[in-house]
Protein backbone atom coordinates (compact mmCIF):
# COMPACT_ATOMS: atom_id res chain seq x y z
CA UNK A 1 0.00 0.00 0.00
CA UNK A 2 1.54 3.30 -1.09
CA UNK A 3 0.19 6.82 -0.51
CA UNK A 4 -1.98 8.25 -3.31
CA UNK A 5 -0.94 11.87 -2.87
CA UNK A 6 0.88 12.81 -6.08
CA UNK A 7 -1.99 14.05 -8.26
CA UNK A 8 -1.29 13.46 -11.97
CA UNK A 9 -2.27 15.97 -14.63
CA UNK A 10 -5.78 15.57 -15.97
CA UNK A 11 -7.41 15.10 -12.56
CA UNK A 12 -7.57 18.73 -11.49
CA UNK A 13 -9.64 21.41 -13.19
CA UNK A 14 -7.26 24.06 -14.61
CA UNK A 15 -8.82 26.74 -12.36
CA UNK A 16 -8.14 24.64 -9.24
CA UNK A 17 -4.60 23.78 -10.40
CA UNK A 18 -3.75 27.41 -11.17
CA UNK A 19 -5.23 28.72 -7.89
CA UNK A 20 -3.07 26.23 -5.97
CA UNK A 21 -0.03 27.24 -8.01
CA UNK A 22 -0.59 30.83 -6.86
CA UNK A 23 -1.12 29.81 -3.21
CA UNK A 24 2.01 27.63 -3.30
CA UNK A 25 4.10 30.35 -4.96
CA UNK A 26 3.09 32.82 -2.23
CA UNK A 27 3.97 30.47 0.65
CA UNK A 28 7.22 29.22 -0.90
CA UNK A 29 8.10 32.84 -1.71
CA UNK A 30 7.68 33.72 1.98
CA UNK A 31 9.76 30.67 2.92
CA UNK A 32 12.58 31.70 0.58
CA UNK A 33 12.51 35.22 1.99
CA UNK A 34 12.74 33.89 5.54
CA UNK A 35 15.70 31.71 4.57
CA UNK A 36 17.37 34.61 2.72
CA UNK A 37 17.10 36.79 5.84
CA UNK A 38 19.62 34.54 7.57
CA UNK A 39 22.46 36.36 5.75
CA UNK A 40 25.72 34.43 5.32
CA UNK A 41 24.14 31.38 7.01
CA UNK A 42 21.68 31.15 4.10
CA UNK A 43 24.36 29.71 1.76
CA UNK A 44 25.23 26.84 4.10
CA UNK A 45 21.51 26.36 4.74
CA UNK A 46 20.99 26.03 0.96
CA UNK A 47 23.69 23.33 0.76
CA UNK A 48 22.11 21.46 3.67
CA UNK A 49 18.70 21.79 1.98
CA UNK A 50 20.09 20.32 -1.25
CA UNK A 51 21.61 17.34 0.54
CA UNK A 52 18.43 16.94 2.60
CA UNK A 53 16.45 16.72 -0.64
CA UNK A 54 18.69 13.84 -1.72
CA UNK A 55 18.22 12.34 1.76
CA UNK A 56 14.41 12.48 1.46
CA UNK A 57 14.62 10.78 -1.94
CA UNK A 58 16.81 8.02 -0.52
CA UNK A 59 14.87 7.69 2.75
CA UNK A 60 11.67 7.08 0.78
CA UNK A 61 13.25 3.74 -0.18
CA UNK A 62 13.01 2.66 3.46
CA UNK A 63 9.95 0.61 4.22
CA UNK A 64 8.97 -1.99 6.73
CA UNK A 65 6.54 -4.87 6.33
CA UNK A 66 3.29 -4.37 8.26
CA UNK A 67 1.16 -7.23 6.97
CA UNK A 68 0.80 -9.26 3.80
CA UNK A 69 1.10 -6.87 0.85
CA UNK A 70 1.23 -3.79 3.06
CA UNK A 71 4.29 -1.85 4.11
CA UNK A 72 4.99 1.34 6.01
CA UNK A 73 6.78 4.11 4.06
CA UNK A 74 8.35 7.43 4.84
CA UNK A 75 7.17 10.59 3.10
CA UNK A 76 9.50 12.69 5.23
CA UNK A 77 7.75 16.07 5.34
CA UNK A 78 7.60 16.50 9.11
CA UNK A 79 11.03 14.87 9.50
CA UNK A 80 12.60 17.40 7.10
CA UNK A 81 10.63 20.28 8.59
CA UNK A 82 11.58 19.39 12.15
CA UNK A 83 15.30 18.94 11.39
CA UNK A 84 15.75 21.94 9.07
CA UNK A 85 13.02 24.25 10.30
CA UNK A 86 9.48 24.61 8.88
CA UNK A 87 10.36 27.09 6.11
CA UNK A 88 13.48 25.30 4.89
CA UNK A 89 11.68 21.95 5.20
CA UNK A 90 8.83 23.13 3.00
CA UNK A 91 11.29 24.36 0.35
CA UNK A 92 13.12 21.01 0.45
CA UNK A 93 9.84 19.12 0.01
CA UNK A 94 8.83 21.48 -2.83
CA UNK A 95 12.13 20.68 -4.55
CA UNK A 96 11.75 16.93 -4.00
CA UNK A 97 8.14 16.91 -5.24
CA UNK A 98 9.18 18.97 -8.27
CA UNK A 99 12.02 16.59 -9.16
CA UNK A 100 9.70 13.59 -8.64
CA UNK A 101 7.25 15.14 -11.12
CA UNK A 102 9.95 15.98 -13.66
CA UNK A 103 12.16 12.94 -13.38
CA UNK A 104 9.72 10.14 -12.57
CA UNK A 105 6.38 11.64 -13.68
CA UNK A 106 5.22 10.97 -10.12
CA UNK A 107 2.60 13.71 -10.07
CA UNK A 108 1.74 16.14 -12.85
CA UNK A 109 3.40 19.39 -13.91
CA UNK A 110 0.18 21.40 -13.98
CA UNK A 111 -0.80 19.70 -10.72
CA UNK A 112 2.63 20.42 -9.21
CA UNK A 113 1.34 23.48 -7.37
CA UNK A 114 -1.38 21.38 -5.75
CA UNK A 115 1.02 18.57 -4.84
CA UNK A 116 3.50 21.00 -3.26
CA UNK A 117 0.62 22.71 -1.45
CA UNK A 118 -0.69 19.44 -0.02
CA UNK A 119 2.58 17.80 0.96
CA UNK A 120 5.05 20.70 1.18
CA UNK A 121 2.91 23.49 2.60
CA UNK A 122 0.15 21.73 4.56
CA UNK A 123 2.09 18.53 5.29
CA UNK A 124 5.54 19.94 6.01
CA UNK A 125 5.09 23.56 7.06
CA UNK A 126 1.80 22.94 8.86
CA UNK A 127 2.95 19.60 10.24
CA UNK A 128 6.17 21.02 11.66
CA UNK A 129 4.36 23.92 13.30
CA UNK A 130 1.96 21.43 14.88
CA UNK A 131 4.91 19.28 16.07
CA UNK A 132 6.63 22.28 17.62
CA UNK A 133 3.35 23.55 19.05
CA UNK A 134 2.64 20.25 20.79
CA UNK A 135 6.23 19.95 22.03
CA UNK A 136 6.24 23.49 23.41
CA UNK A 137 2.78 23.10 24.94
CA UNK A 138 3.84 19.94 26.78
CA UNK A 139 6.95 21.56 28.22
CA UNK A 140 9.59 21.04 25.52
CA UNK A 141 10.97 17.79 26.94
CA UNK A 142 12.39 15.11 24.65
CA UNK A 143 9.33 12.93 25.22
CA UNK A 144 7.02 15.87 24.40
CA UNK A 145 9.02 16.55 21.25
CA UNK A 146 8.77 12.95 20.10
CA UNK A 147 5.04 12.92 20.84
CA UNK A 148 4.63 16.14 18.87
CA UNK A 149 6.56 14.72 15.90
CA UNK A 150 4.51 11.53 15.95
CA UNK A 151 1.13 13.27 16.09
CA UNK A 152 2.18 15.84 13.48
CA UNK A 153 3.55 13.19 11.11
CA UNK A 154 0.25 11.30 11.25
CA UNK A 155 -1.78 14.49 10.87
CA UNK A 156 0.38 15.66 7.95
CA UNK A 157 -0.43 12.53 5.95
CA UNK A 158 -4.13 12.75 6.85
CA UNK A 159 -4.32 16.45 6.01
CA UNK A 160 -2.53 15.93 2.68
CA UNK A 161 -4.95 13.09 1.84
CA UNK A 162 -7.92 15.23 2.88
CA UNK A 163 -6.82 18.22 0.83
CA UNK A 164 -6.07 16.01 -2.19
CA UNK A 165 -9.60 14.62 -2.08
CA UNK A 166 -11.16 18.05 -1.60
CA UNK A 167 -9.28 19.37 -4.63
CA UNK A 168 -10.36 16.38 -6.72
CA UNK A 169 -13.92 16.95 -5.52
CA UNK A 170 -13.75 20.63 -6.46
CA UNK A 171 -12.51 19.57 -9.90
CA UNK A 172 -15.42 17.13 -10.30
CA UNK A 173 -13.20 14.04 -10.59
CA UNK A 174 -14.27 12.39 -7.37
CA UNK A 175 -17.26 12.25 -5.08
CA UNK A 176 -16.13 13.75 -1.79
CA UNK A 177 -18.65 11.81 0.29
CA UNK A 178 -17.16 8.52 -0.94
CA UNK A 179 -13.60 9.60 -1.69
CA UNK A 180 -12.87 11.35 1.60
CA UNK A 181 -13.59 8.46 3.98
CA UNK A 182 -11.83 6.05 1.60
CA UNK A 183 -8.72 8.22 1.30
CA UNK A 184 -8.58 9.07 5.00
CA UNK A 185 -9.20 5.46 5.99
CA UNK A 186 -6.31 4.23 3.83
CA UNK A 187 -3.97 7.04 4.79
CA UNK A 188 -4.70 6.63 8.50
CA UNK A 189 -2.60 3.44 8.29
CA UNK A 190 0.04 5.01 6.06
CA UNK A 191 0.22 7.94 8.49
CA UNK A 192 0.86 5.51 11.32
CA UNK A 193 3.91 4.19 9.46
CA UNK A 194 5.05 7.76 8.82
CA UNK A 195 4.64 8.64 12.50
CA UNK A 196 6.52 5.56 13.74
CA UNK A 197 9.44 6.07 11.34
CA UNK A 198 9.65 9.84 11.99
CA UNK A 199 9.63 9.38 15.78
CA UNK A 200 12.28 6.64 15.60
CA UNK A 201 14.48 8.74 13.29
CA UNK A 202 14.29 11.81 15.56
CA UNK A 203 14.85 9.62 18.61
CA UNK A 204 17.97 8.15 16.96
CA UNK A 205 19.29 11.62 16.09
CA UNK A 206 18.58 12.86 19.63
CA UNK A 207 20.83 10.12 20.99
CA UNK A 208 23.50 10.04 18.27
CA UNK A 209 23.80 13.75 17.52
CA UNK A 210 22.29 15.70 20.44
CA UNK A 211 23.66 18.99 19.05
CA UNK A 212 21.52 18.64 15.89
CA UNK A 213 18.50 17.65 17.96
CA UNK A 214 19.03 20.59 20.31
CA UNK A 215 19.06 22.98 17.33
CA UNK A 216 15.77 21.56 16.05
CA UNK A 217 13.81 21.11 19.26
CA UNK A 218 11.87 24.02 20.81
CA UNK A 219 13.94 25.39 23.68
CA UNK A 220 11.52 27.19 25.98
CA UNK A 221 7.91 26.47 26.84
CA UNK A 222 5.52 28.96 25.27
CA UNK A 223 3.24 31.40 27.10
CA UNK A 224 -0.08 30.10 28.48
CA UNK A 225 -2.00 32.06 25.82
CA UNK A 226 0.01 30.44 23.05
CA UNK A 227 -0.47 27.04 24.63
CA UNK A 228 -4.24 27.54 24.67
CA UNK A 229 -4.20 28.78 21.06
CA UNK A 230 -2.06 25.81 19.94
CA UNK A 231 -4.27 23.40 21.87
CA UNK A 232 -7.38 24.93 20.31
CA UNK A 233 -6.05 24.67 16.78
CA UNK A 234 -4.94 21.06 17.25
CA UNK A 235 -8.24 20.12 18.91
CA UNK A 236 -10.25 21.82 16.16
CA UNK A 237 -8.22 19.99 13.48
CA UNK A 238 -8.66 16.66 15.26
CA UNK A 239 -12.39 17.21 15.79
CA UNK A 240 -12.84 18.20 12.12
CA UNK A 241 -10.99 15.09 10.93
CA UNK A 242 -12.79 12.82 13.39
CA UNK A 243 -16.17 14.20 12.30
CA UNK A 244 -15.54 12.76 8.84
CA UNK A 245 -15.79 9.30 10.37
CA UNK A 246 -18.94 10.10 12.37
CA UNK A 247 -21.57 7.40 11.97
CA UNK A 248 -25.05 8.36 10.82
CA UNK A 249 -26.53 5.26 12.46
CA UNK A 250 -28.57 5.68 15.67
CA UNK A 251 -26.72 5.32 18.99
CA UNK A 252 -27.31 2.36 21.31
CA UNK A 253 -30.25 3.90 23.24
CA UNK A 254 -31.99 5.09 20.05
CA UNK A 255 -31.59 1.65 18.50
CA UNK A 256 -33.06 -0.08 21.56
CA UNK A 257 -35.89 2.47 21.68
CA UNK A 258 -36.64 1.82 18.03
CA UNK A 259 -36.48 -1.97 18.45
CA UNK A 260 -38.76 -1.94 21.52
CA UNK A 261 -41.12 0.61 19.95
CA UNK A 262 -40.92 3.50 22.44
CA UNK A 263 -38.87 5.90 20.31
CA UNK A 264 -42.02 7.95 19.54
CA UNK A 265 -42.64 8.63 23.23
CA UNK A 266 -39.55 10.86 23.36
CA UNK A 267 -40.14 14.59 23.69
CA UNK A 268 -38.44 17.28 21.68
CA UNK A 269 -35.89 19.46 23.50
CA UNK A 270 -37.19 22.91 24.55
CA UNK A 271 -34.56 24.52 22.32
CA UNK A 272 -32.11 23.17 19.75
CA UNK A 273 -28.79 24.79 18.91
CA UNK A 274 -26.99 22.11 16.92
CA UNK A 275 -29.66 19.43 16.52
CA UNK A 276 -28.16 16.04 15.56
CA UNK A 277 -24.67 17.59 15.43
CA UNK A 278 -25.50 19.85 12.49
CA UNK A 279 -25.30 23.58 11.88
CA UNK A 280 -28.19 25.30 10.06
CA UNK A 281 -27.16 26.10 6.49
CA UNK A 282 -24.38 23.49 6.37
CA UNK A 283 -25.14 19.99 5.15
CA UNK A 284 -23.35 16.72 5.81
CA UNK A 285 -19.70 16.56 6.85
CA UNK A 286 -19.16 20.34 6.94
CA UNK A 287 -22.07 20.78 9.35
CA UNK A 288 -20.81 17.97 11.62
CA UNK A 289 -17.29 19.41 11.64
CA UNK A 290 -18.57 22.91 12.44
CA UNK A 291 -20.80 21.55 15.20
CA UNK A 292 -17.78 19.72 16.65
CA UNK A 293 -15.64 22.88 16.59
CA UNK A 294 -18.50 24.87 18.15
CA UNK A 295 -18.76 22.22 20.89
CA UNK A 296 -15.04 22.57 21.62
CA UNK A 297 -15.40 26.35 21.88
CA UNK A 298 -18.38 26.07 24.22
CA UNK A 299 -16.50 23.63 26.49
CA UNK A 300 -13.51 25.99 26.53
CA UNK A 301 -15.74 28.95 27.37
CA UNK A 302 -17.34 27.05 30.26
CA UNK A 303 -13.91 26.06 31.61
CA UNK A 304 -12.61 29.64 31.36
CA UNK A 305 -15.72 31.01 33.15
CA UNK A 306 -15.52 28.40 35.91
CA UNK A 307 -11.80 29.13 36.31
CA UNK A 308 -12.49 32.85 36.68
CA UNK A 309 -15.24 32.14 39.19
CA UNK A 310 -12.89 29.93 41.19
CA UNK A 311 -10.15 32.60 41.09
CA UNK A 312 -12.59 35.29 42.21
CA UNK A 313 -13.79 33.14 45.12
CA UNK A 314 -10.22 32.33 46.11
CA UNK A 315 -9.31 36.06 46.04
CA UNK A 316 -12.25 37.07 48.20
CA UNK B 1 32.11 28.20 -8.39
CA UNK B 2 30.84 24.75 -9.22
CA UNK B 3 29.67 24.22 -12.78
CA UNK B 4 28.69 21.30 -14.99
CA UNK B 5 29.33 21.19 -18.69
CA UNK B 6 27.06 19.80 -21.45
CA UNK B 7 23.98 21.66 -20.20
CA UNK B 8 21.53 22.27 -23.01
CA UNK B 9 18.82 24.87 -23.08
CA UNK B 10 15.52 23.14 -22.31
CA UNK B 11 13.47 26.33 -21.90
CA UNK B 12 11.61 25.90 -25.19
CA UNK B 13 10.84 22.26 -24.38
CA UNK B 14 9.65 23.13 -20.85
CA UNK B 15 7.32 25.83 -22.17
CA UNK B 16 6.05 23.45 -24.88
CA UNK B 17 5.46 20.65 -22.35
CA UNK B 18 3.61 22.93 -19.92
CA UNK B 19 1.44 24.47 -22.66
CA UNK B 20 0.63 21.04 -24.10
CA UNK B 21 -0.39 19.73 -20.67
CA UNK B 22 -2.44 22.88 -20.03
CA UNK B 23 -4.09 22.51 -23.45
CA UNK B 24 -4.98 18.88 -22.71
CA UNK B 25 -6.29 19.84 -19.26
CA UNK B 26 -8.55 22.49 -20.81
CA UNK B 27 -10.12 20.05 -23.28
CA UNK B 28 -13.81 19.39 -22.59
CA UNK B 29 -14.90 15.99 -21.22
CA UNK B 30 -15.62 13.39 -23.91
CA UNK B 31 -13.46 14.99 -26.65
CA UNK B 32 -12.14 11.57 -27.64
CA UNK B 33 -11.31 12.56 -31.22
CA UNK B 34 -9.09 15.40 -29.99
CA UNK B 35 -7.49 13.15 -27.37
CA UNK B 36 -6.59 10.70 -30.16
CA UNK B 37 -5.15 13.49 -32.32
CA UNK B 38 -3.13 14.93 -29.45
CA UNK B 39 -1.80 11.49 -28.56
CA UNK B 40 -0.78 11.00 -32.22
CA UNK B 41 1.17 14.26 -32.06
CA UNK B 42 2.75 13.26 -28.74
CA UNK B 43 3.66 9.80 -30.07
CA UNK B 44 5.26 11.45 -33.12
CA UNK B 45 7.30 13.73 -30.86
CA UNK B 46 8.22 10.67 -28.79
CA UNK B 47 9.32 8.75 -31.89
CA UNK B 48 11.49 11.73 -32.88
CA UNK B 49 13.11 11.47 -29.42
CA UNK B 50 13.75 7.75 -29.84
CA UNK B 51 10.71 6.49 -27.89
CA UNK B 52 8.68 3.72 -29.56
CA UNK B 53 4.95 4.62 -29.36
CA UNK B 54 4.02 1.48 -27.44
CA UNK B 55 6.84 1.94 -24.94
CA UNK B 56 5.77 5.54 -24.47
CA UNK B 57 2.13 4.47 -24.08
CA UNK B 58 3.13 1.90 -21.46
CA UNK B 59 5.18 4.50 -19.62
CA UNK B 60 2.07 6.69 -19.53
CA UNK B 61 0.29 4.11 -17.44
CA UNK B 62 2.26 4.95 -14.28
CA UNK B 63 -0.52 7.33 -13.23
CA UNK B 64 -3.04 4.50 -13.49
CA UNK B 65 -3.32 3.78 -9.72
CA UNK B 66 -4.54 7.31 -9.18
CA UNK B 67 -7.60 6.67 -11.38
CA UNK B 68 -8.97 4.78 -8.35
CA UNK B 69 -9.86 8.19 -6.94
CA UNK B 70 -12.23 8.83 -9.86
CA UNK B 71 -13.62 5.28 -10.02
CA UNK B 72 -16.66 5.87 -7.74
CA UNK B 73 -18.01 8.43 -10.22
CA UNK B 74 -18.82 5.61 -12.66
CA UNK B 75 -21.29 4.14 -10.17
CA UNK B 76 -22.76 7.23 -8.59
CA UNK B 77 -22.79 9.72 -11.45
CA UNK B 78 -26.57 9.46 -11.57
CA UNK B 79 -27.10 10.89 -15.06
CA UNK B 80 -27.39 8.89 -18.31
CA UNK B 81 -27.85 5.42 -16.82
CA UNK B 82 -26.24 2.91 -19.22
CA UNK B 83 -26.35 -0.28 -17.14
CA UNK B 84 -28.02 -1.42 -13.97
CA UNK B 85 -27.94 -4.82 -12.33
CA UNK B 86 -26.89 -6.94 -9.41
CA UNK B 87 -23.31 -7.92 -8.69
CA UNK B 88 -23.57 -10.54 -5.97
CA UNK B 89 -25.64 -8.97 -3.22
CA UNK B 90 -24.88 -5.39 -4.35
CA UNK B 91 -27.08 -3.38 -6.69
CA UNK B 92 -24.93 -1.46 -9.16
CA UNK B 93 -25.63 1.04 -11.89
CA UNK B 94 -23.21 2.59 -14.35
CA UNK B 95 -23.66 6.23 -15.22
CA UNK B 96 -22.70 7.49 -18.68
CA UNK B 97 -21.80 10.92 -17.30
CA UNK B 98 -19.64 9.37 -14.55
CA UNK B 99 -17.93 7.06 -17.04
CA UNK B 100 -17.17 10.03 -19.29
CA UNK B 101 -15.54 11.99 -16.45
CA UNK B 102 -13.54 8.93 -15.39
CA UNK B 103 -12.29 8.18 -18.91
CA UNK B 104 -11.51 11.86 -19.54
CA UNK B 105 -9.37 12.14 -16.38
CA UNK B 106 -7.61 8.83 -17.11
CA UNK B 107 -6.81 9.72 -20.75
CA UNK B 108 -5.70 13.26 -19.90
CA UNK B 109 -3.30 12.01 -17.23
CA UNK B 110 -2.05 9.25 -19.57
CA UNK B 111 -1.21 11.79 -22.32
CA UNK B 112 0.31 14.30 -19.85
CA UNK B 113 2.64 11.69 -18.34
CA UNK B 114 3.90 10.89 -21.84
CA UNK B 115 4.60 14.58 -22.50
CA UNK B 116 6.69 14.74 -19.30
CA UNK B 117 8.46 11.51 -20.24
CA UNK B 118 9.55 12.93 -23.60
CA UNK B 119 10.84 16.10 -21.92
CA UNK B 120 13.09 14.08 -19.57
CA UNK B 121 14.14 11.78 -22.41
CA UNK B 122 15.34 14.71 -24.51
CA UNK B 123 17.05 16.69 -21.76
CA UNK B 124 19.05 15.53 -18.74
CA UNK B 125 17.66 16.71 -15.41
CA UNK B 126 20.66 19.05 -14.92
CA UNK B 127 19.69 20.87 -18.14
CA UNK B 128 16.09 21.14 -16.98
CA UNK B 129 17.14 22.56 -13.59
CA UNK B 130 19.52 25.00 -15.33
CA UNK B 131 16.79 26.05 -17.74
CA UNK B 132 14.34 26.54 -14.87
CA UNK B 133 16.93 28.78 -13.19
CA UNK B 134 17.12 30.74 -16.46
CA UNK B 135 13.30 30.96 -16.34
CA UNK B 136 13.72 32.79 -12.98
CA UNK B 137 13.43 29.82 -10.63
CA UNK B 138 14.70 31.23 -7.28
CA UNK B 139 18.38 30.66 -6.58
CA UNK B 140 17.85 28.67 -3.35
CA UNK B 141 15.55 26.20 -5.12
CA UNK B 142 17.75 25.92 -8.24
CA UNK B 143 20.90 25.33 -6.17
CA UNK B 144 19.05 22.95 -3.85
CA UNK B 145 17.62 21.02 -6.80
CA UNK B 146 21.06 20.88 -8.45
CA UNK B 147 22.61 19.46 -5.26
CA UNK B 148 19.70 17.04 -4.78
CA UNK B 149 20.09 15.70 -8.31
CA UNK B 150 23.87 15.46 -7.93
CA UNK B 151 23.83 13.60 -4.62
CA UNK B 152 20.66 11.54 -4.89
CA UNK B 153 22.40 8.49 -6.39
CA UNK B 154 25.11 8.62 -3.74
CA UNK B 155 22.59 8.65 -0.89
CA UNK B 156 20.43 6.03 -2.58
CA UNK B 157 23.54 3.85 -2.70
CA UNK B 158 24.02 4.40 1.03
CA UNK B 159 20.35 3.57 1.64
CA UNK B 160 20.61 0.41 -0.46
CA UNK B 161 23.63 -0.77 1.56
CA UNK B 162 21.77 -0.06 4.80
CA UNK B 163 18.75 -2.05 3.61
CA UNK B 164 21.01 -4.92 2.57
CA UNK B 165 22.61 -4.92 6.01
CA UNK B 166 19.17 -4.88 7.64
CA UNK B 167 18.06 -7.87 5.56
CA UNK B 168 21.26 -9.74 6.39
CA UNK B 169 20.87 -9.13 10.13
CA UNK B 170 17.19 -9.94 10.51
CA UNK B 171 16.93 -13.12 8.46
CA UNK B 172 13.53 -14.80 8.44
CA UNK B 173 13.27 -18.27 9.97
CA UNK B 174 12.82 -21.15 7.51
CA UNK B 175 9.23 -21.42 6.36
CA UNK B 176 8.27 -17.91 7.42
CA UNK B 177 7.18 -15.35 4.87
CA UNK B 178 9.06 -12.11 4.31
CA UNK B 179 6.28 -10.17 6.02
CA UNK B 180 7.21 -11.72 9.33
CA UNK B 181 10.86 -10.68 9.31
CA UNK B 182 12.18 -9.37 12.58
CA UNK B 183 9.76 -9.02 15.47
CA UNK B 184 6.81 -6.74 16.06
CA UNK B 185 5.60 -3.92 13.84
CA UNK B 186 6.87 -1.30 16.28
CA UNK B 187 10.28 -2.99 16.33
CA UNK B 188 10.41 -2.95 12.52
CA UNK B 189 9.32 0.68 12.46
CA UNK B 190 12.00 1.55 15.01
CA UNK B 191 14.72 -0.13 12.97
CA UNK B 192 13.53 1.64 9.82
CA UNK B 193 13.43 4.97 11.65
CA UNK B 194 16.96 4.38 12.94
CA UNK B 195 18.11 3.79 9.36
CA UNK B 196 16.46 7.06 8.28
CA UNK B 197 18.09 8.89 11.20
CA UNK B 198 21.51 7.44 10.38
CA UNK B 199 21.11 8.40 6.72
CA UNK B 200 20.20 11.97 7.69
CA UNK B 201 23.36 12.23 9.80
CA UNK B 202 25.43 11.08 6.81
CA UNK B 203 23.71 13.66 4.57
CA UNK B 204 24.31 16.32 7.24
CA UNK B 205 28.01 15.45 7.48
CA UNK B 206 28.35 15.50 3.69
CA UNK B 207 26.66 18.91 3.52
CA UNK B 208 29.36 20.17 5.86
CA UNK B 209 32.09 18.75 3.61
CA UNK B 210 30.47 20.23 0.47
CA UNK B 211 30.37 23.63 2.14
CA UNK B 212 34.03 23.38 3.19
CA UNK B 213 35.05 22.36 -0.34
CA UNK B 214 33.04 25.21 -1.89
CA UNK B 215 34.56 27.71 0.54
CA UNK B 216 38.06 26.36 -0.20
CA UNK B 217 37.46 26.98 -3.91
CA UNK B 218 36.48 30.57 -3.29
CA UNK B 219 32.72 30.24 -3.45
CA UNK B 220 30.82 32.82 -1.45
CA UNK B 221 27.07 33.19 -1.24
CA UNK B 222 25.28 31.32 -4.02
CA UNK B 223 26.65 28.24 -5.76
CA UNK B 224 26.02 28.33 -9.49
CA UNK B 225 24.86 24.73 -9.58
CA UNK B 226 22.22 24.18 -12.18
CA UNK B 227 23.29 27.10 -14.37
CA UNK B 228 22.40 27.26 -18.02
CA UNK B 229 25.51 27.66 -20.17
CA UNK B 230 24.35 27.00 -23.75
CA UNK B 231 21.40 29.28 -24.58
CA UNK B 232 19.28 28.05 -27.49
CA UNK B 233 19.42 30.41 -30.48
CA UNK B 234 16.01 29.18 -31.71
CA UNK B 235 14.24 29.71 -28.39
CA UNK B 236 11.69 32.23 -29.68
CA UNK B 237 10.74 30.01 -32.63
CA UNK B 238 10.22 27.05 -30.27
CA UNK B 239 8.10 29.09 -27.86
CA UNK B 240 6.02 30.43 -30.79
CA UNK B 241 5.47 26.85 -32.02
CA UNK B 242 4.47 25.79 -28.50
CA UNK B 243 1.91 28.61 -28.31
CA UNK B 244 0.64 27.57 -31.76
CA UNK B 245 0.22 23.98 -30.56
CA UNK B 246 -1.65 25.18 -27.46
CA UNK B 247 -4.04 27.27 -29.59
CA UNK B 248 -4.55 24.33 -31.99
CA UNK B 249 -5.40 21.92 -29.13
CA UNK B 250 -7.82 24.41 -27.57
CA UNK B 251 -9.48 25.17 -30.92
CA UNK B 252 -9.80 21.47 -31.76
CA UNK B 253 -11.43 20.90 -28.37
CA UNK B 254 -13.99 23.61 -29.11
CA UNK B 255 -14.70 22.61 -32.71
CA UNK B 256 -14.46 18.82 -32.99
CA UNK B 257 -17.37 16.61 -31.87
CA UNK B 258 -17.67 15.14 -28.36
CA UNK B 259 -19.29 11.92 -27.21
Amino acid sequence: MRPLLHIPDGFLAPQVALALWVATAVVIGIALRRIGQRGPAAASQTILMGLSGAFIFAAQMFNFPVAAGTSGHLLGGVLAGFLLGPWAGSVVMATVIGIQALLFQDGGLLALGANIFNMGVIGTLGGTLVARGIAATLGGTRRATLLGVGVAAWLSVMAAAGFTTLQLGLSGTTDISIGLPAMLGTHALIGLGEALISVSAISFIAVSAPEIFAKSAPTAPTSPRRRVAAGLIITAATVSLASLFASTSPDGLEQVATDLGFINTSQAAPFELFADYSVPGFDGVAGTALAGVAGVLVVLLVIVLLNRLASARKGS
Amino acid sequence: MLQRSSQRDARGAIVAALLSILGVALLPAGSYVVYALVWLAVATAGAASGYAPLTLARRGLIALPFTLAALPLIFIGGDELIWSGALGSAQLSISGAGLRIFLTAAVKSWISVQVGTILVRRYPIESIVGSLRALKLPDAIATGAGLTVRYVELLRGEATRMLRARSARSASPVGETRERIGGTISWRAKVTGNLAGALFLRAYARAGRVEEAATARGASGSLSLGSLIQPDARLFIKVALAIGAFVAITAAGALLPRV
